[in-house]
This record gives structure tokens, C-alpha cells and sequence, in this order.
């Protein structure tokens, strides 16, 4: 059997160590903990994560900027955990190159889901990419560009599809505003959220069963968008 | 004075001349009468045109007055008659009473003239001061005080250039206020430098340049005078500034007592549960049922999700309190955000029922999303609390007018007393003090405050068969109509 996944928790609060040492280790996980961004850095350098749990709010460093210094050198996925005052940098840190993020006090069942996901994405970028992605009734065939739902053809307009598929090769992750219309509509729309809206309602209106209570196209509020897939 | 001014010395001889003329009309009229007057009546006559004179032309015309009626006197009326010979010592008394009378008429009027000139100057800057302080008493900002300074001072000095520079005081920047404003900055030193000093110090200074006239002592008067006008004003601004922010602190100081008892009690409730269900469950003694300890372990999340809902409250309002809501917006669906809103608050609405209806064609509204996810929130949690669990919450937008959205959320909840319904946004107000609902009565005084900071307007209302909540958003952002998204080409 491989050796337990590594985790490193990057926290100041004590407290939140201590829960997150207990339970995640109970969970079979192998668990680091560092109270101070540059001591996490060292700790990440010295034994690579296969996932961070990033607090946004540490005394020496902000949390931006640990993952933007991460970034340098490592592609394991960040969570943030955040609290609801720091929102806009949540989404700053999200923009750098955090792939996820929890507002404090969350559930473990959440943070448990959230990992297995980042697990999931660092597996995958390694591994063949799946191809085809489930979520309920729809399915997405990234290589074929055809989309269903229960099994008939659904028509996607070109930049229909180029958002769903970003969305949909992303899966369960949170994707921002911004990397969104980056990806999809390139530089020039960059800050012109609209067409993001407008597109997603177009998108939801054309898989979703009830468009204004969504099931699989989630709106993060303030943050950006998820796809929900079958797991 | 008018006697020191050039224009003043090009009338002298005119002066003089009528003096002598005056003399000369009184002299034919004494000759003709010569007989029938006693001479020393004529003498007394003469004092007339002397004092005239003198009154009128000034002193050069009374003493020509003087010598004029003195010869004129000699020579027609004191024997022998058409001599100007002086032969006795009363004569030449005569001729020094003449000229004691012109210089003692010239002083006296001189004075008069001299005092009128400066009671009338002194009358005017009285009128001008007047005029300032009225101004400046109406006045309640630093920098309208500032500029009606500069404003009257340039007036009342008739001044080429005027600039009023006031000192940096850790609330208010440095300012500097130049009539007319758009005369260059000046190249040569000003004329007049006066300080503008008050209690609290160096407030600043006025500076003023003249070209005509020039300069004189009296403008300096007027200026200092204008200037400690001016640093009262600004005083007394000051001070109405401070007290002002003094009633804001009692004001949050006031907000804050209330906050932490309603706080402490609501902060307590919950920990209570918490600690009494984890206690249970530690406690050795009891073996609990697994349906108990599933009981328990759900109070104990229900009460944190409460607690973390009150301390996000207790933020927002302080934030709307001091003034810091500053919604950051962006073109918006309402669905969009409505849709994060109900997934976010899944886990706490169970099963109750939803019902959406924002029309398709409804525009982007220029919204802080987080904050309007807030007020969504806030607003479904009432009902949540409020309304009976089995019955719907509706949510509908509409367009009422080209410039306006209005979103109501809709629930089947019992009416509130028709005149409590605008106190219900009030801060800590409470409808039912019922035990069964639990809040910190900020709720709806957060959706007020995000709503209002939007420019809209929140309203609750009584329906047939149940309760509304109804906000308004203005679509226009900066003047900007909401931007139409073309549709795709390539279908």
C-alpha cells in the first residue's frame, strides 16, 4: 500500500492545529502543522505536500502571498480556509493559484470533501485525462465537444461549450471570475463579468432541471463559479 | 487726508482768489453803508469773510482772507481813507485779531474735517466687518470659511491679488484659497502677511498684494481686524466639528452597551446548549442511546451555525455603522446570486419550498453580489423563522420602470401590526418575544443598510395571505444603462 497522502495545515490559531492534527490523522492522513507562512514554506520545501491547507489570515506573511510563493515551485493544490471578513482575499488568493477554499467554521465532512477532490485533481493531472465527465442526467465528452442531458443531444452554442468545458475539466473545484474569463473569452473580456452571467444563465437554463435552484452549475457568491460532477 | 493728497494743491489759488473775492463783495457793501456803521462794527464784519474763508478753502484762503480785509478796512474805513498808512498801534491790533481768527477757524474745521473723514472710514470697515461676520456666522465648514474671507478681504481691500493659506490640522488637509482664481501665483513678496491666530494656534495666513492704491496703514487695520474675524470663524468650526464627532462616539458608545446586552444574552444562549449536550456526551454516566447521541451532537451544530451566524451579523453592522459599506459593484443576474444563496443555505432550509420567479429578460443590476447575497439571506431567514415550516417562500423580481428593479420576498407567515412595520428594520426590535425564535434582532437593519447603501429602498408589507418583504435597485451605474451581451453567432 502507497504511503498516507501528506498534508500540511498552515494555521495561527492553535486550536484549529489541534482539531485538524486529530481528526485528519484519524483519517489516515499524514499530518504537518506550521503556525507561520514562512515556516510553512520551509516545511513544504523540506517534504512535499500533496495538499495545503492554507489559512489566509497568518501573522507574518499573508495568505496571497504563500501561495503565490508556492506556486513558484509547487503544483500541490491549496485550500483556503478563510474567515468572512477576508473575502476579497479569498478570491485574491484563489486568482494566485489556490485551487479551493472554506469559510471558517466549516463542517469536517466538508473539508473531507474538499480534499478528496484536490486528491482527485492532483492524481488526474498526472494520469490521462478523463474525457468524459458526469453530473447527474448530463454528461460532458470533452474530446467529442458533445453534450448531453438523459441521453439527448444538447445544442451549445461555441462559447457555451468552451465555458462548460472549463468548468466541467475543473470539476468540484471553485473556479473565480476572473480565470474563468480569462480561459474562456481570452484578455480582452477580462473584466466584463456580464458575459460570464449571462452565459451561465443561458447555460443553466439549457441542463439544469430548475435553472433558478441549480443542481450542478453553482454559483459561489462573490467568488465565482463549480461544477458539481459525480464523484 | 484729503489736505496731503496732490489733487488737493491745483485748487489753491482758486482758493484764494474767491477768499478775496468774498472780502471784496463784503468791502462794497460796508463802502456803501460806510456812514451809517460805526467802525468798530465794520471790524466785526470783516471777521466774516475771514472766518469763511477759512471754513471753507481752508487756512491759505483764511489768512488771504485775512490780509485782504485788513488792508481793505485800512484803506476805506480808517482815516485818512484811501491810505494804507498803519498809524496807531489798535490798527495793526485789528490786523493780528484777523489773522488769530482765520488760523483759529482753520484748526477747528480742520479737526472737524479730519475726525468726519475717519468716523466715516471707520463707519465703513464697521459695515464691512459687519458684513463679514453675518457672512462667516452662517458659514460651517473650514473651507467656506476660507473662501469667504478671501472673498470679502479682496472686496473690502480692493486688493490686486488675495490668498488665504490654512495650516494642515490632522483632520482636514492644507488649503489654499487665491482671488481671483485664476491670477497666477504672485512673483513679488506679498504686501501684507497676517497670521490667523486662535486658541488653538496658527490656524494659517492671509497675504495680500496691492498695486493702486498703494498700501496705506489703514488697509493693514482692516486686514487684522478681517483676519481675527476670520480665525474665530474657524474656531468656532472647529469646535462644532469636534462636538459633532464627539455626539457620534456617544452615539456608538450608546449602540455598544445595547449590542453587548443583547449580545451577551444571545451569545449565551447557544454556548449553553452546546456545553450542556457536549458534557452530556462526555460524561461517562450515561450510556446514550445512538438516536440521543444523534439528538445531541445535531444541537450542538444548529447552535454553532447560530453562533457564527450572530457574530456575521454583529459585522455587518458595525461596518454599515461606521459608515464602511461600500458595495463593490458589478453587473449582476439576481437569479445568479439567489441561486448561491439557497446552496448556501441548503443545510439550514430543510425541506421547505421555493419558488422563483425572476423573468429571463430581467437586465443585469449593478450589485455587490456578497452583499445582496446577504440581504437574500437575511431576509429568507426571517421567513424561515417566521412563516409556518410547511408553507412556500416565493421570491419574484420585476421591472416596476425603465430605472428600477423591485425583488419581494414572499412567505406565508403571520401579519405584523400595521405600525410596527417600519420599526422592524430598526435595530434589536423584535416583533413576537417569542422563546421559540431565537435572533439578534440586526437582521433586517443589515438588509436595510446594504439595500440603502445600493440607493434602493426596503419596505415590509402585510399581504392577504401572509407577509412581504419588497426592495428596490436602481439599474444604472454611473449613469450607465445595464450593457446588453450579444448573443453567440456560431451556434
Amino acid at each position: 500500500m502507497s504511503a498516507p497522502p501528506h498534508i500540511l495545515v498552515i494555521d495561527d490559531e492553535p486550536q484549529i492545529l489541534r482539531a485538524l492534527r486529530t481528526i485528519l490523522g484519524e483519517k489516515k492522513f499524514h499530518v504537518t502543522t506550521a503556525s507561520r507562512g514562512e515556516e510553512g514554506l520551509a516545511l513544504a520545501a523540506a517534504q512535499p505536500p500533496d495538499v495545503v491547507i492554507l489559512d489566509i489570515g497568518l501573522p507574518d506573511l499573508s495568505g496571497i502571498e504563500v501561495c503565490a510563493r508556492l506556486r513558484e515551485w509547487s503544483q500541490a493544490p491549496i485550500i483556503i480556509l478563510s474567515a468572512r471578513d477576508s473575502e476579497r482575499d479569498k478570491v485574491a488568493a484563489l486568482d494566485r493559484g489556490a485551487d479551493d477554499y472554506l469559510t471558517k467554521p466549516f463542517g469536517i465532512e466538508e473539508l473531507l470533501a474538499r480534499i478528496r477532490v484536490a486528491l482527485r485533481h492532483a492524481a488526474r493531472a498526472q494520469s490521462p485525462r478523463a474525457t468524459v465527465i458526469t453530473a447527474g442526467p448530463v454528461t460532458v465528452d470533452l474530446a467529442r465537444h458533445i453534450v448531453t442531458r438523459d441521453g439527448v443531444e444538447v445544442k451549445l452554442t461555441a462559447t457555451e461549450f468552451r465555458l462548460l468545458a472549463y468548468l466541467a475539466a475543473n470539476a468540484d473545484r471553485v473556479l473565480t471570475h476572473q480565470s474563468i474569463l480569462a480561459h474562456v473569452w481570452g484578455a480582452p473580456q477580462a473584466d466584463q463579468v456580464e458575459y460570464l452571467r449571462v452565459y451561465m444563465r443561458q447555460l443553466r437554463k439549457k441542463l439544469e432541471a430548475d435553472p433558478g435552484q441549480p443542481q450542478y452549475l453553482l454559483t459561489e457568491p462573490g467568488v465565482g463559479y463549480r461544477f458539481v460532477a459525480d464523484e | 487726508m484729503p489736505s496731503s493728497s496732490p489733487s488737493y494743491a491745483r485748487f489753491w489759488r482758486g482758493d484764494i482768489a474767491l477768499a478775496l473775492l468774498v472780502v471784496g463783495v463784503i468791502t462794497a457793501g460796508l463802502v456803501l453803508l460806510r456812514d451809517r456803521l460805526s467802525i468798530s462794527l465794520i471790524a466785526l464784519l470783516y471777521l466774516l469773510p475771514v472766518g469763511l474763508s477759512t471754513a471753507q478753502w481752508g487756512l491759505a484762503a483764511g489768512v488771504a482772507a485775512a490780509l485782504g480785509a485788513f488792508f481793505a478796512f485800512n484803506f476805506f474805513f480808517i482815516a485818512p481813507y484811501y491810505s494804507l498808512s498803519v498809524h496807531q498801534a489798535q490798527d495793526l491790533l485789528v490786523l493780528v485779531v484777523f489773522l488769530g481768527v482765520a488760523i483759529f477757524v482753520s484748526q477747528i474745521v480742520g479737526r472737524a474735517r479730519a475726525s468726519l473723514a475717519a468716523a466715516q472710514a471707520r463707519e465703513r470697515e464697521a459695515l464691512q466687518l459687519y458684513e463679514l461676520s453675518a457672512t462667516l456666522a452662517r458659514l460651517r465648514t473650514r473651507d467656506e470659511i476660507g473662501q469667504a474671507l478671501a472673498q470679502r478681504l479682496h472686496e473690502a481691500i480692493q486688493a490686486a491679488l488675495t490668498e488665504v493659506a490654512l495650516r494642515a490640522d490632522g483632520q482636514q488637509p492644507e488649503r489654499l484659497v487665491r482671488l481671483p482664481p485664476e491670477a497666477p501665483p504672485a512673483a513679488t513678496a506679498p504686501h501684507f502677511v497676517v497670521p490667523i491666530l486662535s486658541g488653538r494656534g496658527d490656524l494659517g495666513e492671509v497675504r495680500v498684494w496691492r498695486v493702486t492704491p498703494p498700501p496705506a496703514e489703514s488697509d493693514k487695520r482692516l486686514l487684522r481686524a478681517f483676519t481675527s474675524q476670520g480665525a474665530l470663524a474657524l474656531e468656532r468650526a472647529a469646535l462644532e466639528q469636534a462636538e459633532l464627532r464627539s455626539k457620534v462616539l456617544e452615539e456608538g458608545d450608546r449602540l455598544k452597551s445595547a449590542l453587548l446586552s443583547s449580545v451577551s444574552h444571545e451569545l449565551r444562549t447557544p454556548l449553553a446548549s452546546i456545553k450542556a449536550a457536549v458534557t452530556s456526551l462526555a460524561s461517562g454516566e450515561v450510556d446514550w442511546s445512538s438516536r440521543a447521541r444523534a439528538d445531541l451532537l445535531k444541537m450542538v451544530e444548529e447552535e454553532t451555525d447560530h453562533l457564527n451566524r450572530l457574530v456575521g451579523n454583529l459585522l455587518d453592522m458595525s461596518r454599515i455603522e461606521a459608515g464602511a459599506v461600500e458595495p463593490q459593484r458589478q453587473w449582476n443576474l439576481l437569479g445568479d446570486i439567489l441561486g448561491g444563496t439557497l446552496n448556501r443555505l441548503r443545510r439550514t432550509t430543510g425541506r421547505r419550498q421555493f419558488v422563483v420567479q425572476i423573468p429571463d429578460d430581467l437586465p443585469l443590476v449593478p450589485v455587490d453580489s456578497a452583499l445582496l447575497d446577504q440581504v437574500f439571506a437575511n431576509l429568507i431567514g426571517n421567513s424561515l423563522k417566521y412563516a409556518p415550516p410547511d408553507t412556500p417562500i416565493t421570491v419574484t423580481a420585476w421591472q416596476p420602470d425603465e430605472a428600477t428593479v423591485q425583488v419581494q420576498v414572499r412567505n406565508q407567515g403571520p401579519h405584523v401590526p400595521s405600525e410596527q412595520l417600519e420599526r422592524i428594520f430598526d435595530r434589536f426590535y423584535r416583533v413576537y418575544a417569542s422563546e421559540r425564535v431565537t435572533g439578534t434582532g440586526l437582521g433586517l437593519s443589515i438588509c436595510k443598510g446594504f439595500i440603502e447603501a445600493h440607493g434602493g429602498r426596503i419596505w415590509a408589507e402585510n399581504l392577504p395571505d401572509g407577509f412581504a418583504f419588497t426592495f428596490t435597485l436602481p439599474l444604472a451605474w454611473d449613469g450607465h444603462r445595464p450593457p446588453q451581451v450579444p448573443p453567440d453567432a456560431d451556434l
